[in-house]
């Protein structure tokens, strides 16, 4: 029962995740932070490799509710923790570790999560592209785009904003910018 | 159409910025110009990692600004604990192995002790009444054993054979004994077997072969006349033997045979016999089936079971011969064999007076 309870509780969490809640949020992260941070010392790794760590597994977890397919069905710690072990486990075999791959890492990889993982890594690689493509794109491109896509500004405000004399300039000024953006990234994400 | 006017349009028509008319001009383009459809499905695709781009890049400060909040609590003690937690878990499995390790020292140790206690108390337990009885004879015999070998003499034995024994040659209280048994003696003693003792003295010594000729100087002394030989032959390999020492208090009877004609690393002069040899043993005659003695038992080997070293009793008679003759007239120890027909209970019966026990004191 009580380990019932404690899903139930997982999954509100979940949804508020998923509804950007700030405070689902900061209750997941900082229950789980500290077990993550004791596994990465425990295998000699630094508190900023616990950061990073934890982080992108927080970020797995949270694309995935956003996509609306995840079903909770093992606790959120069990989730983190196996996600965070099996990342660490790719750090070490790939990072510029040269550590020995500890055998109880290899023990507890979480087996059903190949997918996620997989599907992780083609979006992180899709992420670590458009990064790199914003960086380069320059000011005032740059604020424009994440003004209006990520901070879901109007127009009129960013024609404001930015001075122009009404939001069609603005506007014309985005699509330029957008045209740079798509050149660029698909530069980037074909090669 | 340039790229322009085509982006403006693709988002416009995404936006559903554009009116009726419009869209369905362009969702017409988009089906006849597949160029123009790839464009928008690129530009949708675009705008969604856009889109997940931000909502990582937002996540991803939320999570730093909890991060940070947690810096000032959370983080901070977990980061003071965690970091001698660290220290705490290495020396967690440093315990284990060092546990591992002390058990087994502990073990091996322990065995070690066990082992030298059970080797000691063997030792003890076939030295324990001569011990008692003669201990600085032991001391002594040791000695001798150690100037044995350093002198690279013929060495009697491994240590390990102690003296004890002697035997009447003549029927005036001349015994003979192993050299190393009396070997910087102050004072000898003999004793029979009724318990009687004797004071004498050495008058002659081959510390080659390990030999002791004492004459008992005491008057009431009363000597008797001897119902066996020295035999002059070697006795063959194989030929019964039998024994009669002191490795107690009492006369000891053991058995065994002759093993070779050798004796010690070769010793010519010697043989080597099976037989239950003790410490205390040594100086005693070894006595063949008729009762004559074909040798004294000397010492034994201690790194093996049943292997024990007599002096042939050839070499005591040239040796007795050697003797200067005022000391011990020929005839005193040239005798007839009286025990030929004797079952052993009887030979051994007559035997026990002419064997003594020798006590050295110093």
């Amino acid at each position: 029962m009580k380990h019932n309870q404690n899903i139930e509780r997982d999954r509100e969490l979940l949804l508020g995740l998923t509804r950007n809640d700030d405070r689902a949020l900061a209750t997941i992260y900082t229950e789980n932070y500290p077990s993550i941070l004791r596994m990465v010392l425990q295998y000699n790794g630094s508190e900023d490799d616990a950061k990073d760590l934890f982080q992108e597994a927080m970020i797995i977890l949270y694309e995935k509710a956003q996509k609306g397919e995840f079903d909770l069905y093992s606790k959120l710690k069990t989730f983190l923790y196996a996600v965070c072990r099996h990342l660490w486990l790719k750090k070490l075999q790939t990072g510029s570790w040269q550590l020995a791959l500890p055998d109880e890492l290899k023990e507890v990889l979480p087996a059903e999560d190949g997918n996620t993982m997989a599907e992780h890594e083609e979006k992180d690689q899709q992420f670590r592209v458009m990064e790199m493509t914003m960086g380069n794109m320059g000011e005032p491109c740059k604020t424009i785009l994440e003004d209006y896509y990520i901070r879901k500004l109007s127009m009129q405000d960013i024609a404001e904003k930015f001075g122009y004399t009404n939001s069609e300039n603005a506007k014309n000024q985005k699509y330029k910018c957008l045209m740079r953006l798509k050149k660029l990234f698909f530069e980037q994400y074909k090669s | 159409m340039n790229d322009f006017t085509l982006i403006r349009d693709i988002e416009r028509y995404l936006e559903g910025e554009m009116n009726e008319q419009e869209r369905t001009a362009f969702e017409a383009l988009r089906q006849s110009n597949p160029a123009v459809n790839e464009q928008v499905l690129m530009h949708q695709q675009l705008i969604q990692q856009l889109d997940q781009y931000g909502q990582r890049v937002a996540f991803q400060e939320k999570m730093d600004k909890i991060h940070a909040s947690m810096a000032i609590d959370e983080v901070l003690a977990p980061s003071k604990t965690a970091t001698p937690k660290k220290v705490f878990t290495i020396s967690k499995r440093l315990v284990t192995n060092m546990a591992a390790a002390a058990c087994i020292a502990l073990v091996t140790s322990l065995s070690t002790i066990a082992f030298m206690q059970n080797a000691n108390r063997q030792n003890t337990k076939a030295q324990y009444e001569d011990v008692r009885r003669v201990l600085n004879n032991i001391q002594r015999s040791q000695n001798a054993l150690i100037n044995d070998i350093n002198s690279k003499k013929k060495a009697p034995a491994n240590p390990g054979t102690y003296g004890g024994t002697g035997f009447a040659i003549s029927n005036n209280g001349y015994v003979v004994t192993n050299y190393h048994v009396i070997a910087g003696a102050d004072s000898i003693y003999i004793q029979n077997t009724k318990g009687e003792a004797f004071k004498a003295a050495s008058v002659f010594e081959d510390i080659s072969s390990d030999l002791a000729i004492l004459k008992i100087t005491d008057s009431t002394f009363k000597g008797q006349p001897l119902p066996y030989t020295l035999k002059p032959q070697h006795a063959l390999r194989g030929e019964a033997v039998f024994t009669l020492g002191y490795p107690r208090d009492e006369i000891v009877y053991g058995e065994g045979y002759i093993s070779a004609q050798t004796g010690f690393n070769g010793d010519s002069a010697a043989y080597q016999v099976s037989i239950p040899v003790n410490p205390g043993n040594s100086g005693a005659p070894l006595m063949d089936s008729k009762g004559d003695v074909v040798g004294i038992v000397t010492g034994k080997q201690t790194t093996s079971d049943g292997i024990a070293f007599a002096v042939k009793s050839a070499h005591l008679k040239r040796l007795l011969e050697e003797m200067p003759k005022d000391k011990l007239p020929k005839k005193e120890w040239n005798h007839k064999n009286r025990l030929g027909g004797l079952t052993r209970v009887d030979q051994v019966k007559k035997l026990e007076d002419f064997v003594y026990m020798v006590k050295v004191y110093n």
